[in-house]
């Protein structure tokens, strides 16, 4: 085991993030990272939200596009100006964590006793019912036509406008910032191990007084309320809610892909998890096909050579290599367990009892 | 005093009776043992008494009390409150959509000020059409549906381990079950955690009484680790621990539960002679502590050094109780051990 202090990937990656704009401000251009990367510090909230299910607890939920469409649907009702409430930003995001929180114990509350494939079917079919039910709910939802035009937040006095990138930016790497601070403090006191011993042996972590149930619902309202919050940044990021099948069951699949690839109940998993997944869509597969249709090798009429096309498969193709080869992930929790004594002297390998 | 009282204790499972009308005592601050052949229900006894088995009919007195949740008034008045959530929920979800027509779209014009006075007369004069379609039948499918729901968790939950563990009866398994991705110290820290005050808010803002608690819990938990030999492991893995460390492992976590009431699983299981000798050192530490014992183990050298008294099962049923002396001598042990002479 190493000794040396080491900074928390996560830490780092909100630093290097943090810095983009600014090199790109510093040597002009025409650049495209930091616009590219802000879908993926949504999708990363989403992660995060699903990382306390799934990761810590081990729960696992296919439905968590669900609670995404929740907190997005939530806050297009209350900010768009068709809607008689027309809140503003923080009073709406506000309201949106609360819905979610409420939506995640209204799921978490029937279904507290079952288990691994049973909940997972569950949650799979609470995803596909919201969907519907925004679907149909027409007068409520405006149906599949989604809700817009949602008017840009306006943060401290300062009005947000889609032509400049920056603000929103640093907007969502804040929001992103305290919710990776939040779940490593919680994860690192008693509740993050309690969850923690619920994912690895529930039998023995009930013996040892913990109640598995207040556990578990502590564990879908907070997740629940993470993932709304990233429904809630996406609506205001599209100006739209988008519509019902912008939250199908692909949504929960690559927020899954993401916690699997990055490493189970990992922050920085999580966010490498994003990182990897949504870079790998939006600027590996989009490079790719721009180089490749600038230079003539593949024509728009041929529906098979067109990269995005496969990015399912790859997305299934990476998920059977994580398996066989790392299933810890990329950035294990192992790593985060060490990381929480880093000071202490090691012990010499245990000796023999006299 | 006893500590424990099982008296006429069965449990069933489908045509298995498992634990045969078992009675048995256990006075405060003694070590008593429990063998038998495998088989013979000594485990079953442990997890009906441990909350893991619903006993098929018998009591278990711990410490005076049945060892269950009460139901108190914070019970009723929670249930009640999940019966007219669910209720509110349901009346909501079954006229959700002629509701918000008549209440926010017939009411709002596009960017003209909306009167909340005006929708909440529109709302009681939609529910005031058709009470019974609109409000009454759905609440009360809904009321009953979330009151019995609640009621059957609540009721299913009573006798769960947790309960046990929290009234002061801790315990370790046959096979160990330690958290293995966790560290040591951390395994030790979760046997603490009923007797924590750090609620959520603490931990995820950091307030002053998640640090003072974390000082002190690990503090404690590293005296304990010292008491059980575990200190210098404390920040290794738990599966990274040797077969006998576990086993001390779990016990550490069972004590940092500061229990009155310590089971304990076949804990020599698998030890060879001077890794029982310490651990019965160990036991014998945690009695002194005062703390009652109750053992099951097959090394008979164990049981016979540090028990004060022995019930001996076989078949589910007890066959013999008393002093380490008067098992050893008792002709039904004999018999249930070696067989019949015929």
């Amino acid at each position: 085991m190493a000794t040396r202090r080491t900074i928390p990937f996560h830490w780092s990656f909100l630093t290097v993030a943090a810095l983009i704009p600014l090199i790109e401000l510093a040597f002009p251009g025409n650049h495209h990272v930091g616009d590219l990367l802000r879908p993926i510090f949504i999708m990363a909230m989403l992660g995060l939200g699903l990382n306390i299910l799934t990761g810590f607890t081990g729960l696992l939920n296919l439905g968590v596009a669900a609670f995404m469409a929740v907190g997005a649907y939530s806050y297009a009702i209350l900010t768009c100006d068709i809607y008689p409430f027309r809140l503003g930003f923080w009073p709406a995001t506000l309201v949106t964590v609360l819905v979610g929180l409420t939506v995640g114990l209204f799921l978490g509350l029937p279904t507290i006793r079952l288990r691994g494939d049973y909940l997972a079917i569950v949650t799979l079919g609470f995803g596909e019912i919201v969907e519907d039910l925004l679907k149909n709910l027409d007068s409520i939802t405006k149906g599949t036509q989604g809700i817009n035009p949602l008017p840009s937040p306006s943060v401290f006095g300062y009005q947000f406008r889609p032509e400049t990138y920056q603000p929103w930016y640093y907007l969502f790497l804040g929001f992103l910032a305290v919710l990776v601070l939040l779940n490593r403090n919680v994860l690192r006191s008693r509740i993050g191990r309690a969850w923690i011993s619920i994912r690895e042996d529930e039998l023995a972590s009930s013996c040892a007084g913990i109640n598995p149930m207040k556990m578990k619902l502590l564990a879908f309202a907070l997740g629940a309320a993470q993932c709304s919050l990233a429904g809630a940044l996406w609506a205001s990021y599209l100006g739209s809610s988008g519509e019902p099948g912008n939250y199908d069951f692909q949504v929960s699949i690559i927020a899954l892909c993401m916690v699997i690839v990055g490493g189970m109940g990992s922050i920085g998993g999580v966010l490498l998890g994003a990182l990897v997944i949504m870079g790998f869509n939006s600027i590996v597969l989009e490079t790719l096909t721009n180089y490749l249709k600038a230079h003539q090798l593949i024509s728009s009429s041929n529906a098979f050579t067109a990269p995005g096309n496969w990015k399912y498969m790859l997305y299934g193709l990476a998920l059977i290599l994580m398996m066989r080869f790392r299933p810890e992930g990329l950035l294990p929790s192992r790593q985060v367990k060490a990381e929480l004594h880093p000071l202490e002297p090691h012990a010499p390998p245990p000796s023999p009892s006299p | 005093m006893n500590l424990l009282e099982i008296s006429d204790l069965i449990v069933r499972f489908g045509g298995l009776t498992a634990v045969n009308s078992v009675s048995l005592d256990i006075p405060s601050k003694h070590i008593v043992s429990i063998i038998g052949p495998n088989g013979a229900g000594k485990t079953t006894l442990f997890n009906a008494i441990t909350g893991i088995y619903e006993p098929t009919s018998g009591r278990i007195y711990f410490g005076g009390g049945e060892v269950c949740r009460p139901f108190r008034w914070t019970t009723a008045l929670t249930l009640a409150l999940i019966g007219i959530i669910a209720a509110l929920s349901l009346v909501l979800i079954v006229n959700v959509e002629s509701l918000w027509d008549t209440a926010i779209t017939a009411n709002y014009a596009y960017q003209q000020t909306f009167l909340w006075s005006k929708a909440a007369g529109a709302v009681f004069r939609y529910f005031g059409e058709e009470p019974g379609r609109r409000v009454i039948i759905p609440f009360l499918i809904g009321a009953l549906v979330g009151l019995a729901g609640a009621y059957a968790i609540w009721e299913r939950s009573r006798r769960a381990p947790e309960v046990a563990a929290r009234a002061g009866i801790a315990r370790t398994f046959q096979n160990i079950r330690l958290f293995n991705q966790m560290i040591v110290l951390d395994n030790v820290l979760l046997g603490m955690d009923s007797r924590l005050r750090t609620r959520f808010w603490h931990a995820a803002l950091r307030l002053p009484l998640y640090w003072r608690e974390r000082q002190e819990s690990e503090q404690s938990a590293m005296e304990i680790l010292r008491f059980a030999g575990l200190d210098r492991e404390a920040h290794q893995l738990a599966e990274n621990l040797s077969y006998g460390h576990q086993r001390r492992l779990e016990i550490a976590r069972a004590l940092a539960m500061q229990p009155r009431l310590l089971l304990l699983d076949e804990p020599a299981a698998g030890m060879n002679p001077a890794e029982a000798q310490d651990l019965m050192k160990l036991i014998h530490n945690i009695r002194d502590r005062g703390i009652t014992v109750l053992l099951i183990e097959h090394h008979m050298p164990v049981v016979m050094g540090i028990s004060d008294r022995i019930a001996v099962l076989d078949h589910g049923e007890k066959i013999a109780e008393g002093t380490p002396h008067e098992v050893r001598n008792d002709s039904k042990v004999i018999e249930a051990y070696l067989g019949k002479d015929d």
